[in-house]
C-alpha cells in the first residue's frame, strides 16, 4: 500500500524534528514550553516486520455505488471491500501497528505536517491511517460529488462536515490518544476508514506486501500491537537493545 | 446645499443605519417619540427661521387597494400605517429601481434583488459599494411580505423596516438617508408623486420605506405546478418524481423538510418564520463563522441560526443557504442527507434526516415544482427601464 512508503518519510521527519528539542527559556508570566523527550539518534533503534494472514484466502466482495452514478464513474475501475487485503503470499495489509506501552512519562512533538485523508473516486485514500495529538487532519474531496466525513470518535469528539465538489479541506485535530477511531461518510455508506490518534509518533501500517516498519524507537522495553479491522488486535513484547534493528511477525488467522 | 436643506429632517429621523436598527427592539417605538419630539424641533426651529414645516402623516392617502392572493397562497398581511394604494406602490416601484438611493447613483434596491433572477443576484455575496462584498446572500424579495422577521437575522420586523437599511449599510449602498432624501426632494417629479401618495409634505425616509414596502407587498408568486397540485385540485400538475419528493419532503422519518419549510392546510409559505442552526457557516475547524440569530437575541441557542427561507421559486434563486456556499439544490439536498455540520448549537432535527439516492433525485425534482408565477407589473417602470437596461 502507499502508506507504507508514505509513513516511513513521515516517521523520519517526525524524528529529525524530535532530535533537536526546543530550549525556550520559560518566562515568569508565561506558561512553560513543553520539555520534549530528546531521542538519542546514536542509540535509537528499529522495529521492522510483516503481518501475515493464515487461513482460506479472502474473496473481496463487489461494491455497489450504482446509488450514486457521479462515484462509478470518479472511481475508475471496480470497486471490491477492502476490509481484508491479503496478497498471493497471504501478507496482510492495512494493519495499524503501534507501541502501545513503554513509552509512558515521554513527551513527543507534535509534527507540523498534516496527515491527509483524501476523498477520492468515493472512497477514503488512505483507509487506515495514524496521526498523533494535536497533529492536523487534512480532509481533502477530490471528487465532483459532496461527501460528509464522520469521524465517530468515542474519547475524542465526534463530527461530521459536508464537503462539496471543489470546497477547500477541512482541518481538524484530535486532543486524546484513541484507537481506533471508525470513520463514514454520511452519504455513501460504503466509504469506510479508521484513524488511530497516539501521543506518540511510533506507529506504522502494514503496506501491501504486509511490511512495516517503526524507527527512531529509543532502546526499551515494549509492548507493541498490531490492529486489524476485522481480525482484532495482537501484541507481542518488544525489546529494542541501543541501536538495534528488532525484525518481527504478526500472524492473524482467518476462517 | 443637501445639508442646509435637510438640517433639521436629519434630527428628526436619525441616520438609521442597519445596526442602528438591529439595536432598536422596538422600531415602532422609535418612530413615536420622534412623533412628540418633533414639534418641539418644529417650535423652537420655527421662532427662528419660520421655515419649519409642521408635523405630517406618513400613511398613504389614495384609494386602498388589495393586492390578491395567488393559489397557494393566504391574503397578504398589510400594516396598519401602510395600507396598499396605487399611487404608493407606484412609487415604490420607482424606489426600488432607483440608483439615487446609492451613493454615487449607481446601486439600486433591484442590484442585488434582479427581478431576471427572482428578485436576486445570483451570487454568493452580493457586490455593494465599489464592490465591497456582504458575507451573506442576497434572499428573494418575492413572498417577503408573509415574512414575520427581515433579514437572514430577522432584524427587522418588517418590510417597511428592512427597506432603508441597505441604503445606508456602507458595504451596499452605501449613502446616509438625509442624502438620499435630499437627492429625491431634488427631483420635482419625485416630489409630485411622493405628495401623490402620501398628502403634501416633505420627502422623509419613513415615506420612502412605505412605498418601497408598498411595491413589495405586490411581489407575491404562487400558483405553481405544486400548488396546482396541492390546493388546486390538478394530480397531472406534478411528475410522478416530484410527487415521490413531496411526499419524501413532509415524511418525519426520512426527508422531514416541512418541519421547517412549513405547508399548510389550505396554503404554504415554505416557511416557519424562525430561526434554525443546520451547520451552514462552521469552517473547516468546526468554528461558527457567523453567530446569526444570535447577533439579535444574545441567546445561545440562536448562534448560527439563521432565518427559515421561503422554498417558492427556489429553483430560480441559487446559489442557496445565508452564505451561498451551496450552488446547486443537489448539493442542498446532498447537505442535509450528509446531517450538515456538526456543531455545539446544530438543530437536533438535522441529524434525524435519512435520504437514500432515490430519496434525494426525487427531492430536488420536487423543488423544481415550486417556480410560481410571476407577478406581471415587478420589472422597472417605463421611465427608468432604459437607465436599468444598460
Amino acid at each position: 500500500m502507499k502508506l507504507h512508503t508514505v509513513f516511513f518519510p513521515i516517521c523520519c521527519v517526525v524524528f529529525g524534528s524530535c532530535s533537536t528539542p526546543a530550549h525556550k527559556e520559560a518566562k515568569s508570566d508565561a506558561a512553560p514550553a513543553p520539555v520534549y523527550f530528546k531521542i538519542d539518534p546514536a542509540t535509537a533503534g528499529t522495529l521492522a516486520g510483516v503481518v501475515r494472514f493464515k487461513g482460506a484466502k479472502p474473496h473481496p466482495k463487489p461494491v455497489d455505488m450504482t446509488s450514486d452514478p457521479a462515484c462509478v464513474d470518479a472511481h475508475h475501475g471496480k470497486p471490491h471491500d477492502e476490509s481484508l487485503v491479503v496478497d498471493a503470499k497471504g501478507d496482510l495489509a492495512n494493519v495499524f501497528i503501534y507501541v502501545k506501552s513503554g513509552l509512558e512519562g515521554r513527551k513527543f512533538e507534535t509534527p507540523s505536517d498534516p496527515v491527509t485523508i483524501d476523498q477520492q473516486g468515493c472512497w477514503f485514500e488512505p483507509r487506515i491511517a495514524g496521526i498523533q495529538v494535536g497533529q492536523t487532519l487534512k480532509v481533502v474531496n477530490s471528487d465532483p460529488v459532496t461527501h460528509n466525513i464522520h469521524p465517530m470518535a468515542e474519547v475524542n469528539r465526534a463530527w461530521n462536515h459536508s464537503q462539496g465538489a471543489g470546497d477547500p479541506p477541512i482541518s481538524r485535530k484530535f486532543l486524546k490518544p484513541e484507537i481506533m477511531i471508525p470513520v463514514k461518510c454520511n452519504i455513501h455508506s460504503w466509504m469506510h476508514a479508521y484513524i488511530g490518534v497516539l501521543d506518540h509518533p511510533y506507529f506504522a501500517v502494514s503496506g501491501n506486501d504486509g511490511k512495516f516498519r517503526i524507527s527512531n524507537l529509543p532502546p526499551g522495553d515494549y509492548v507493541v500491537e498490531a490492529w486489524q479491522e476485522k481480525l482484532g488486535t495482537q501484541q507481542q513484547k518488544i525489546t529494542i537493545p541501543p541501536s538495534g534493528a528488532v525484525e518481527t511477525a504478526f500472524t492473524f488467522k482467518g476462517e | 446645499m443637501e445639508g442646509g436643506q435637510t438640517a433639521v429632517i436629519s434630527a428628526a429621523t436619525a441616520l438609521r443605519t442597519p445596526r442602528a436598527q438591529a439595536q432598536a427592539t422596538k422600531p415602532a417605538r422609535c418612530k413615536r417619540v420622534l412623533h412628540f419630539v418633533f414639534p418641539v424641533i418644529a417650535a423652537i426651529a420655527s421662532a427662528g427661521c419660520g421655515q419649519q414645516a409642521p408635523p405630517q402623516s406618513d400613511r398613504p392617502i389614495g384609494k386602498i387597494i388589495t393586492i390578491e392572493a395567488p393559489l397557494g397562497l393566504p391574503p397578504i398581511p398589510v400594516p396598519a400605517d401602510d395600507p396598499e394604494t396605487a399611487e404608493g406602490v407606484e412609487l415604490g416601484r420607482r424606489l426600488f429601481y432607483e440608483r439615487r438611493l446609492s451613493a454615487g447613483n449607481v446601486l439600486s434596491c433591484a442590484s442585488c434583488h434582479n427581478p431576471q433572477l427572482c428578485f436576486t443576484d445570483g451570487q454568493k455575496h452580493s457586490t455593494g459599494f465599489q464592490g465591497k462584498t456582504g458575507t451573506r446572500n442576497a434572499p428573494t424579495v418575492m413572498n417577503a411580505a408573509y415574512f414575520p422577521y427581515q433579514f437572514w437575522d430577522g432584524r427587522a420586523a418588517s418590510l417597511e423596516d428592512q427597506a432603508a437599511g441597505p441604503i445606508a449599510n456602507p458595504v451596499e449602498m452605501n449613502q446616509t438617508h438625509d442624502i438620499s432624501v435630499s437627492k429625491l426632494n431634488a427631483d420635482p417629479s419625485y416630489r409630485a408623486a411622493f405628495e401623490k401618495a402620501f398628502g403634501p409634505g416633505r420627502i422623509t425616509i419613513n415615506r420612502v420605506e412605505k412605498a418601497i414596502a408598498s411595491f413589495e407587498r405586490t411581489l407575491i408568486s404562487g400558483d405553481s405546478p405544486f400548488d396546482r397540485y396541492q390546493f388546486g385540485g390538478d394530480k397531472t400538475a406534478l411528475s410522478p418524481a416530484a410527487i415521490r419528493g413531496l411526499a419524501i419532503f413532509r415524511d418525519q422519518s426520512k426527508g422531514n423538510c416541512a418541519a421547517c419549510h412549513t405547508i399548510g392546510q389550505n396554503y404554504a409559505l415554505f416557511t416557519d418564520g424562525k430561526f434554525h442552526n443546520i451547520g451552514v457557516g462552521v469552517d473547516g475547524e468546526g468554528n461558527l463563522v457567523d453567530q446569526g440569530r444570535y447577533s439579535e437575541t444574545k441567546l445561545d441557542p440562536d448562534r448560527g441560526a439563521f432565518k427559515t427561507p421561503t422554498l417558492r421559486n427556489v429553483a430560480l434563486t441559487a446559489p442557496y443557504m445565508h452564505d451561498g456556499s451551496l450552488k446547486t439544490l443537489r448539493d442542498v439536498v446532498d447537505f442535509y442527507a450528509g446531517g450538515g455540520n456538526s456543531n455545539p448549537y446544530l438543530d437536533p432535527k438535522t441529524r434525524e434526516i435519512k435520504l437514500s439516492a432515490q430519496d434525494r433525485a426525487d427531492l430536488v425534482e420536487f423543488l423544481q415544482s415550486l417556480t410560481g408565477k410571476l407577478p406581471a407589473d415587478a420589472g422597472p417602470p417605463a421611465e427608468t427601464r432604459t437607465e436599468q437596461s444598460e
